[in-house]
């Protein structure tokens, strides 16, 4: 459990100070589809798999619909 | 004088206004959007620790998974969501259940279908939706529902976001031969033994998410959760071994609390390429602790073509519940030789290449094409191919709200 903790605090020790101000016409870049938040739609099935094959899901993966994966 | 013609200044162009018409040739207009999304998904695997025969025995497993997913954007606050689909699954473990070869057990098909409601609140940046599911196999029954909510900040650098889900389900057989769920299958040797007086699995997560611009080519996003699962957890048809050659059906606690936590780091680096780095933590009771790294390098060949590599390593420590074929005592109070719960590291290479020529006819748009493969390899013995392939396209409709 303190590992995640250090996780967590590492994560916006790093993020809060390093934030820029970006203004609309600077967002080309953030607008870019593969720089959108998640995974894009072909990998939805491999997080599936996953969710099955591991012990572990979740954090921004988890699977949306219940089914066993008990094959 | 001058106040004179001060006056009469104002009242001819107070005249004037009111003298003006609205504008004809302006239209309000609402665009209704619907975006269809089809999904088909082949999977394959194999390995010979299959938890049906105890940790020993083929886990050889075929998935064909197809999916159709429609959303609908009604004006600017109003979108509905659906999907649907069914996976085709042919399994040579479960087979085993009753070592009668190519009974019913070896063919199954999972059905399943989702349905939400999302309403935008613009101005103040909020999201907030429902949606409901059910998950339909010949050994299981889920019904699913959740609610979730995102806020955004003014300049769109910020959001922040929630999201609740709950899952009920029945493992009883039965529902799709009968029409109703009868009874728990244990293994065809152990039938003899009623294992379980429950047949019900709850499971509740909560993940909540801090999605930040860090600068225009940087975005961070925070994944915390915690998913909580009550009731029967234990797969009835996994058979145990013990060290006295005696035989059970796997056994865990009724409860299991879970705690993932996810990171991902998205960076745009000179003008083709973006960087997508996602590590996740987890910890659960069950005594697992777990680390995923996955790197995906974007080469945008044209604005219109991209082509992705990507790497996933994966290590996980065991269960405490976890020991392999005959390496369990009978004094234990929970067993299992599933070796999904087993201590072990995994890697998995893949490549995507996809086209979003974005062209459209008609109100038609041909948003994207997307061919997926993915290598998986576990240090147990377990290989893995999965490929994909993802169309996406759109029907936009502009509705004359005023003429």
């Amino acid at each position: 459990m303190k590992s995640l903790f250090y996780v967590c605090l590492c994560s916006i020790v790093i993020a809060l100070p390093a934030c820029e101000s970006v203004k609309p016409y600077q967002r080309a870049y953030l607008n870019d589809h593969e720089m959108q938040p998640g995974q894009s739609g072909a990998l939805r099935f491999d997080d599936q798999v996953q969710a099955y094959r591991e012990a572990s899901s979740g954090g921004g993966s988890s699977k949306v619909s219940g089914g066993c994966g008990c094959n | 004088m001058k106040k004179r013609y001060i006056v009469i200044g104002l009242l001819a162009s107070s005249l004037m206004a009111l003298g003006q018409n609205a504008d004809s040739t302006y239209r309000k207009q609402k665009i209704s959007r619907t975006d269809i999304q089809v999904m088909m998904s082949f999977y394959t695997q194999d390995n010979d620790h299959s938890a049906v025969t105890g940790g020993i025995g083929t886990e050889n497993l075929q998935v064909y998974a197809s999916q159709v997913t429609i959303d609908h954007l009604a004006d600017s606050t109003n979108a509905y969501h659906v999907d649907a689909g069914v996976d085709i699954i042919s399994s040579a473990s479960t087979d085993n259940i009753d070592f009668i070869k190519s009974s019913a057990s070896k063919l199954d098909a999972r059905t399943h279908a989702n349905a939400g409601y999302q309403r935008s609140f613009n101005k103040k940046g909020i999201t907030a939706g429902l949606n409901s599911g059910v998950s339909i196999e010949s050994d299981y029954t889920s019904f699913g529902g959740g609610l979730n909510f995102s806020k955004q900040n003014a300049s769109h650098s910020r959001q922040v976001s929630a999201n609740v889900q709950a899952f009920f389900d029945d493992l009883r057989w039965g529902l799709l031969h009968h029409g109703h769920p009868i009874k728990l299958i244990y293994p065809s040797e152990l039938r003899n033994t009623q294992w379980f007086d429950h047949y019900r699995r709850y499971s509740y997560n909560f993940e909540f998410g801090l999605f930040q611009v860090l600068n225009r080519r940087m975005t961070l996003g925070i994944y915390p959760g915690v998913a909580y699962q009550t009731g029967l957890l234990s797969t009835p048809f996994h058979r145990i071994y013990f060290s006295d050659k005696s035989e059970r059906v796997e056994t865990l606690p009724d409860h299991r609390l879970k705690i993932p936590i996810g990171i991902q780091l998205n960076t745009f680096v000179g003008g083709r390429w973006i960087v997508r780095t996602n590590y996740r933590y987890y910890w659960d009771d069950f005594g697992t602790v777990a680390h995923a790294l996955n790197l995906e390098g974007v080469l945008k060949l044209k604005p219109t073509l991209s082509l992705t590599a990507m790497m996933r390593l994966y290590a996980q420590t065991a269960s405490d519940y976890f020991k392999s074929y005959r390496m369990h005592d009978t004094d234990e109070a929970f067993y299992t030789s599933d070796y999904d719960l087993s201590m072990f590291t995994s890697f998995k290479p893949g490549i995507s290449i996809r086209y979003a020529p974005y062209s459209g006819w008609k109100g038609m748009i041909y948003n994207t094409i997307e061919l997926h493969y993915s290598y998986y390899h576990r240090s147990d013995g377990l290989n893995a191919h999965m490929a994909t392939v993802y169309l996406n396209v759109s029907y936009q409709r502009p509705d004359k709200l005023r003429k």
